[in-house]
């Protein structure tokens, strides 16, 4: 992990809100495994204040490294209009990532809106690795302009099942019910659930796949402002204790470890610490 | 950094190579910064405060930001006395740089006990009392903001520690100066001035407060004027101890502005989830910007603000 100045070399719009972001000068960050995300930060001086993380998409040959993001705020509406050549501080990378891709076992990738950064990454290693037939990657949006980088996932050779919720584009519905199709289609075989997309999304994901008993992985948010697990604001609920942090523990993270028993908030605060 | 220029301060009982020491809750126990700042540059690093037993802290959402800051509910999560000696201790002995403890209680004994296991930890240098933190409602706010009860406290905790005794100032009160001549009267060694403001964010979309305790600490650059004045206050008011300046502090240009303003040393806060180094890179900007005005001692600037 290291702190240190980037430029970026391009910035591509891609509508709905949703850009892609290359880094250059990001050598350190070629190591980085999918899940894995990194604090970016422009000369912004003192507002917006904080560092905002974005899973990493891809890190290139050269010292390049991708970013998608989607415009939710100030930071990341800075960001969208940032031209080439801005200069960005970069810390990364950081945190946890999804198990590697392996031959004997098929990846169902469950990505919603812009939680497919390291999903898409995932995928790619495996194409990478000549294994992108034993991933797929099924991927829900509220509408059309939700669901970016298709032609890429295509070129992999990645199967898409594609969700939204209104219908303009794929089966329309929830990512939870193509996933449970999915998991029909494979009943029997070695399989495994990575998602990442809004938590709640999430923890859907991660209760359907508990119940056909099959291992899940899921990429978590929260608010942060290090992102090297010193502020502690990125708590969650966790089975193992009270609780564990989406920068230091994760942001991916073994569901049965912080899916509650009933898919609810995990543990509540011990009596020994009032608010 | 021109070596003309003396950065070294002996202040609070404590010798310090240089002014500028991390705040506690944002440099974590020390090892989270290693390799990304120069922990044998700073002047001291002060601790994640530690209570009698760990801690598991709030509910979430814990933080949230606002204009050129942010609020913090995280609820005093800490390792505990115990786990502080046997896991964090062992690398901070190592670290190169001066390290003070901040520590509290939920009760008087509580605060004594914690105060002399720390006390007697060879390694730490010097103890922060918390009495500040805005969101224990037993363990914070009544002892920080009633002189009385703070100067029996500061009383019964320095009867126990032998180190150097800091006390970390609430700026939630209406009487800042009050506070600190009741340190002075407990036998304090030292000031920490200020913790966190008590602030509040709305999502005004989902009509919810932005974090789960509604109140939390406002820190960043946001609180910077209402620190200096506190500082300013107490130096004003002939206090006899020295002041640790904390409070929004970006640069070396801040940290200078607090030495002004009676600070003999100054702590580095959010600015290190800004930018993890920035307590190193404001040592070495202190350093060149006094060679160039020509500033041989940093001690020339303390409480030298020009008034009338």
């Amino acid at each position: 992990m290291r702190y240190f100045q980037a430029k970026i070399s391009e910035n591509r719009v891609l509508g709905g809100g949703y850009f892609v972001l290359r880094l250059s000068g990001c050598a350190s960050l070629a190591p980085a495994k999918p899940g894995q995300f990194v604090m970016i930060r422009g000369a912004w001086g003192r507002d917006p204040l904080l560092p905002r993380a974005f899973s990493l998409l891809s890190v290139g040959p050269g010292g390049t490294a991708d970013i998608l993001a989607k415009t939710v705020g100030r930071g990341t509406a800075l960001l969208e209009r940032a031209l080439p050549g801005a200069g960005v501080d970069v810390l990364g990378p950081l945190g946890s990532s999804f198990p590697e891709p392996d031959p004997e076992t098929t990846d169902l990738l469950v990505a919603g809106g812009v939680g497919l950064p390291p999903l898409y990454m995932q995928a790619s290693l495996a194409a990478d690795r000549r294994q992108v037939a034993r991933s797929e990657m099924i991927y829900g949006g509220r509408g059309g302009d939700d669901l970016v980088l298709l032609q890429e996932m295509q070129a992999m050779g990645l199967s898409l099942f594609l969700t939204t919720e209104n219908g303009t584009v794929g089966t329309k519905g929830l990512v939870t019910r193509a996933l449970e199709a999915r998991l029909v289609h494979h009943r029997g075989t070695p399989l495994r659930v990575m998602g990442c997309g809004p938590n709640a999304m999430l923890w859907a994901v991660a209760r359907i796949a508990r119940d056909k008993g099959v291992p899940c992985f899921i990429s978590l948010e929260e608010q942060m402002a290090c992102g090297i697990g010193v502020c502690l604001g990125c708590a969650i609920p966790a089975r193992s204790r009270p609780y564990r942090y989406v920068c230091s523990n994760g942001p991916v993270f073994d569901a049965a470890d912080v899916l509650d028993v009933d898919g609810q908030p995990g543990p509540a605060v011990p009596a020994a610490c009032p608010a | 950094m021109s070596a003309a220029v003396n950065l070294a301060i002996e202040t609070g009982g404590i010798a310090f190579r240089n002014p500028i020491l991390t705040a506690s809750g944002t440099f974590g126990y020390g090892k989270e910064f290693e390799g990304l700042t120069d922990l044998h540059a700073l002047g001291g690093l002060v601790t994640k405060g530690i209570s009698p037993k760990p801690r598991f802290g709030n509910a979430t959402p814990r933080i949230c930001e606002t204009a050129s800051g942010m609020l913090n509910s995280i609820g005093l999560e800490n390792v505990g006395v115990e786990g502080f000696e046997r896991d964090k201790l062992p690398y901070l002995r190592d670290c190169g740089t001066r390290v003070l403890v901040n520590f509290f209680g939920a009760t008087f004994d509580e605060y004594v006990d914690c105060g002399a296991r720390l006390d007697a930890l060879d390694g730490v240098d010097g103890l922060e009392m918390n009495v500040s933190c805005p969101n224990i409602k037993a363990g914070g706010i009544e002892f920080g903001t009633d002189p009385r009860v703070l100067r029996d406290l500061v009383r019964a905790c320095r009867s126990a520690v032998k180190k150097p005794l800091w006390v970390k100032l609430t700026p939630n009160t209406s009487d800042i100066v009050a506070l600190a001549v009741a340190c002075a009267e407990g036998g304090a060694d030292g000031l920490s001035i200020i913790n966190t403001i008590t602030g509040m964010a709305i999502d005004a979309r989902t009509r919810r407060p932005k974090i789960a305790t509604i109140f939390g600490g406002l820190s960043g650059p946001a609180i910077k004027p209402i620190a200096l004045r506190m500082v300013y206050q107490v130096r004003r008011a002939g206090v006899s101890l020295p002041i640790s300046g904390i409070g929004g502090i970006q640069d070396a240009t801040d940290a200078i502005e607090f030495f002004l303003a009676g600070a003999s040393t100054v702590q580095i806060g959010t600015q290190s989830f800004v930018d993890p180094d920035a307590s190193g890179r404001i040592v070495r900007d202190l350093g060149a910007r006094l060679a160039a005005d020509g500033i041989r001692d940093v001690r020339e600037l303390v409480g030298a603000l020009a008034v009338g």
